[in-house]
């Protein structure tokens, strides 16, 4: 410290080595091993020997890979369906418990509840709700004297399911950043359209939805973002089945990695998530103006 | 792609917080959202929505008080005929402490190692003079579009290289790494905040860096690196990749992966399984009931993951 | 003031390094409280077991094993589906296990071409009390190019057709002997709105008991030996597609009902056929100690089981076994000096009377060659005898496919079959499929 005081006396302002371990930390584990994880999908690794490099035949296999193309085409999938089931239940929720009201913010306190678990426990606890011997579904069905329900049974039950499970996981968060929102959308907007005689839901399409243009570009980018990299609950409930309705992008990774042990063809299926995630992202970013708004606090 | 993106001038700006400190206050008068008064549909959706948060946690709750054989023969969502806390003692007597105690650990490690690094990223960054800070900042930026499970492989790699695989470091290190981006981002936000004059003041006493950082900079960020704290704990309590593909035995098992394992142990007895499940979430729920706001600016950095 | 910068910044970039080195150490030590226990410290040996009904008898010797021994043994054990990926994920690190379960066969293969499993050949052959003390196919079903890299440790595993005798004699059904009466068997189920076969469809591996041993009745042993070999063109024998299509029939039967939510490896399926909900389920025979230790009532009510049913013009024989001979200590190459003597006095405990004596009383049946005059005092000695002769006389007694074939292979050949019974393969792009990848 003393050595710093004789730096720069009339401003004391610190020297970019302040930021060298963070960087330096940041790149061993993040940045290398995205550079890395190019290089090892050019080799054959089993996890066992050290990995040799067989040039681009991981690439040529990908690009032939059905199961990829399924993954991806499913990965999409899911993501557009939780962004069409959670945003219209984010944006009324967080637009209604903007409002003031004392029920309003207890009911939010509890909304909130579901962002507080892992999705490893709600995975464990929704499996065991939709599970068609023992769970809920089954105790329904019992009820109605109906043949058992069994929704991870079939191929797109099961991707509703985890559509479900994340929405319920998700939507909390996304409330609150609607309720963010709605909160600053002044009053005054609401009196004037009163005043003219518009009704609840004129106001809402002529006041509350334009007035939220930004929240609703943040929230989706946060939401196809995270949508991407569902994985945990993909894994504790349908792990991706049946057959292979809900393999995703990433459990295919983790499945080719770390059940089949071709680490270097899991890699450059990793390098395609990576790829994917970073184009989509950006798409958006470019194509919603997300990148031309002053600073998301205008977003929020 | 969190909260996050930089103004015209280029600067990064980060709302750590979903409402109170951005846009002009509206003028406050009674009755405020005047249209919501009426609204009795959303009212009901509400409700509706209430029931579908509701019913499941009752669920969770409700079976964990059963006894295994109660559960099997009537279902999750009868009432308990003759509650018990069974199950709450069976998870308590087995590994589930092991679990927490290391959950703790790694939590509270990933927290430190955030907080420390990017306070001092953050504190360059901002205050630098060096032509470097602004590609150290947009490199955090690009950061946060790697998604951790891209990484796993050579993660997995570098972990057994350095004789780490199966013990808790090497939950601690990639995870506190993955957290880095969003910490600097919102403490960079937090930091441009503080005014130009306080520094100078200070400067004009002589103070050192490490001085302006340690009585200026910190105090002045106490909410980013709050947040930052609690942003980069709940990512370390709640993260299973990492765990599940870095560790194995039951010694360095944290508690996701251990809920994950309890699968196989518990088997059918739902109760047990259950109750460890509502026993994982409950630091956090206690952590919820008393510090919320705290809790909530973390989680909103938590969604930019 | 740009010129003062370089100045100072070789002597200042020491406070941020050593704050960060120091909040790392901390954070080290930290984690160094939670990583004490194994890891291969000097003087222990850390062992991994597959967690089930069966691991109390592991947990009892170990203990016995470490009060007379100098070394001791740290019993690790890991529950759940993936305790095989979890094992090789492990066997390629730095902490890799000292002895671990496994299956022998393909399970451990790739372990040998790496040169990461200790030869146990001299071993076996030299120690007549070790070597004569497993049934001789039973310990050979565990080497890999006639090397010996493990000693059996478990039961013996043959796949048995369990079933609710309750269920069938309400229903006028008795035990399926031919493929026809067990095809009569499901039909006279489903009509009355009784879910024939339980199956656990999250854990592939067992829809693929079906598929071993359709293709066993259907074309006999001999085309999976083919496939198990290499040649990844036996997938076309029409046996392989002829069984693919019972499989295809059964599932659009409906045969068994609600499988895909279902696991095995969670007990859920075994639950499910104790409520009286499923009326057969094709299961190892540790499922009997299972139900017996789980469902005790139903075990001795209503559980009854059978051979395979025999295919009317098939090419394999009606006593031919599909299953696992048995679970195998194996030892890695890491371990040398005074802890491999350890490691292999650990593994002869398996070959002794006292450990043979508690495996059937757990009510598995030994795969020691006294193992006969033992079965008497299983918890069902009328179970286990039943077992052991079955698997005893079996003239061909098939490796389960995905522990017989090398994990680049098995791991494709469960997809294939995964989607099959998901209806997401047809019966000839299965064959297909498996020719390319299998």
């Amino acid at each position: 410290m003393k050595a710093a005081s004789s730096a720069s006396p009339r401003t004391g302002r610190p020297g970019i080595a302040w930021a060298i371990p963070g960087v330096l930390y940041f790149v061993f584990f993040a940045g290398v091993p995205l550079v890395m994880v190019f290089y090892l999908s050019f080799t054959d690794w089993d996890g066992l020997a050290n990995p040799h490099w067989v040039g681009g035949e991981n690439w040529s296999k990908l690009w032939d890979d059905q199961r990829m193309r399924d993954a991806i085409w499913l990965s999409v999938l899911l993501t557009v369906l939780s962004w069409a089931v959670q945003t219209p239940l984010a944006l009324l929720l967080g637009v209604w418990a903007a409002g003031k009201q004392r029920n309003r913010a207890v009911l939010s306190a509890i909304f909130f509840l579901p962002l507080l678990a892992s999705s490893v426990a709600l995975g464990l606890l929704w499996k065991t709700i939709f599970d068609s011997n023992l769970g809920l579904m089954a105790q329904i069905s019992d009820w109605f004297n109906l043949d058992n329900a069994d929704p991870l049974g079939s191929e797109s039950g099961a991707l509703w399911v985890i559509v479900f499970v994340s929405a319920w996981q998700w939507v909390p968060f996304h409330t609150l950043i609607y309720q963010g929102g709605a909160r600053q959308i002044p009053r005054s907007f609401y009196d004037a359209a009163s005043i003219d005689g518009a009704g609840t839901v004129r106001q809402f399409f002529t006041i509350t939805l334009p007035q939220l243009r930004n929240t609703i570009v943040t929230s989706s980018v946060l939401m196809v973002v995270g949508a991407l990299t569902y994985f945990d609950t993909v894994l504790i409930i349908t792990r991706g089945g049946p057959g292979d309705a809900t393999t995703i992008v990433p459990y295919l990774m983790y499945k080719e990695g770390f059940d089949s042990f071709n680490l270097g063809y899991a890699s450059a299926v990793a390098v395609a998530l990576v790829v994917v995630a970073t184009a989509v992202s950006l798409l958006m970013v470019r194509l919603t103006g997300f990148s031309r708004m002053r600073s998301t606090r205008e977003g929020m | 792609m969190t909260q996050t993106t930089t103004d015209q001038a280029g600067r990064p700006t980060l709302a750590t917080s979903g409402h109170g400190h951005a846009a002009p206050k509206a003028p406050r008068r009674r009755g405020r959202f005047s249209w919501h008064r009426v609204n009795y549909a959303a009212g009901a959706g509400a409700f509706l929505w209430l029931v579908i948060v509701v019913v499941p946690l009752y669920i969770l709750v409700a079976s964990t008080v059963q006894s295994r054989a109660d559960y099997l023969d009537k279902g999750p969502i009868s009432l308990p005929s003759d509650p018990n806390l069974d199950s709450y003692q069976n998870v308590l007597e087995g590994d589930f402490p092991r679990y927490l105690l290391n959950t703790v650990i790694v939590t509270v490690a990933c927290a430190a190692i955030a907080v420390v690094l990017s306070v001092m990223v953050a504190y360059s960054v901002v205050r630098t003079r060096s032509r470097l800070s602004r590609g150290i900042f947009q490199a955090f930026l690009l950061g946060l579009a790697i998604p951790a499970q891209a990484v796993i492989i050579p993660v997995f790699w570098i972990i057994t290289k350095l004789q780490l695989y199966d013990t808790l470091l090497a939950i601690i290190l990639p995870t506190a790494a993955f957290s880095l981006p969003v910490s600097v981002l919102i403490l960079v936000g937090t930091m441009r905040d503080i005014e130009e004059e306080l520094y100078e003041s200070m400067a004009l006493d002589g103070a050192s860096p490490a001085r302006m950082l340690l009585q200026l900079a910190v105090p002045m960020s106490r909410a980013g690196i709050s947040t930052v704290a609690v942003f980069s704990a709940l990512t370390a309590w709640n993260g299973f990749l990492f765990p599940l593909i870095l560790t194995q035995s039951p010694e360095n098992r944290v508690l996701t992966l251990g809920l994950y394992d309890f699968v196989g142990e518990f088997r059918v007895d739902i109760p047990s399984l259950l109750a460890a499940v509502v026993l994982s979430m409950l630091p956090i729920f206690t952590a919820y009931l008393f510090a919320r706001r705290q809790l909530i600016n973390g989680l909103m950095g938590v969604g930019g993951r | 003031m740009r010129s003062l910068i370089p100045l100072g910044r070789r002597r200042r970039i020491r406070t941020p390094l050593v704050a960060v080195a120091a909040s790392l150490l901390a954070a080290s030590t930290l984690a160094g409280c939670g990583s004490s226990g194994p890891g291969g410290g000097k003087d222990t040996l850390e062992v991994w077991v597959y967690q089930d009904g069966s691991t109390t008898i592991q947990e009892d010797f170990v203990e016995q094993f470490n009060e007379s021994s100098d070394i001791d043994v740290d019993l690790v054990q890991i529950p759940g589906a993936n305790y095989q990926d979890r094992m090789r994920t492990a066997m390629g690190s730095s902490n890799a296990p000292d002895i671990f379960f496994n299956w022998g066969g393909g399970s451990i293969s790739d372990f040998v071409d790496d040169d990461l499993l200790v030869d146990l050949t001299d071993t076996v052959q030299s120690d007549p009390e070790l070597k004569d003390a497993f049934i001789p196919s039973i310990l050979d079903a565990g080497a890999v190019d006639g090397h010996y890299y493990g000693i059996p440790m478990r039961g013996v595993q043959p796949v048995i057709l369990f079933y609710n005798k309750t269920i069938f004699e309400e229903a006028g059904l008795s035990a399926p002997e031919t493929w026809d009466d067990f095809e009569n068997a499901v039909d006279t189920l489903l009509a009355e709105d009784i879910t024939p076969i339980a199956l656990g469809g999250l854990d592939s591996w067992t829809e693929q008991m079906w598929l071993e041993y359709l293709l066993d009745r259907i074309g006999g042993p001999e085309v999976f030996d083919r496939i198990r070999n290499g040649d990844s063109s036996a997938w076309g024998d029409p046996a392989v597609l002829r069984a693919a299509q019972e499989i295809k029939d059964l599932v659009d039967k409906d045969a068994f009902g609600n499988f895909q939510s279902l696991s095995q490896t969670d007990d859920g399926v075994s639950t499910f056929f104790a409520q009286g909900n499923a009326a057969m389920h094709l299961m190892g025979s540790w499922e009997f100690a299972n139900q017996n230790t789980n469902q005790p009532d139903f075990a001795q009510n209503d559980l009854a089981w059978t051979t395979f049913p025999a295919f009317p013009d098939g090419a394999g024989d009606p006593t031919d076994v599909v299953g696992n001979p048995t679970n195998y200590w194996s030892i890695n190459s890491q371990v040398t000096g005074d802890k491999l003597d350890a490691a292999i006095e650990f593994l002869k405990v398996s070959a002794s009377q006292e450990y043979a004596e508690a495996l059937a009383a757990n009510g598995d049946v030994p795969v020691t060659s006294n193992a006969t005059d033992l079965l008497d005092q299983s918890p069902a000695p009328e179970f286990a005898h039943f077992a052991y002769d079955l698997a005893d006389q079996a003239p061909s007694f098939t490796l389960s496919w995905d522990q017989a074939l090398v994990t680049a292979r098995a791991t494709p050949t469960l997809d294939a079959i995964s989607k099959l019974f998901a209806g997401q393969l047809s019966p000839e792009e299965f064959v297909d499929t498996l020719q390319n990848e299998g």
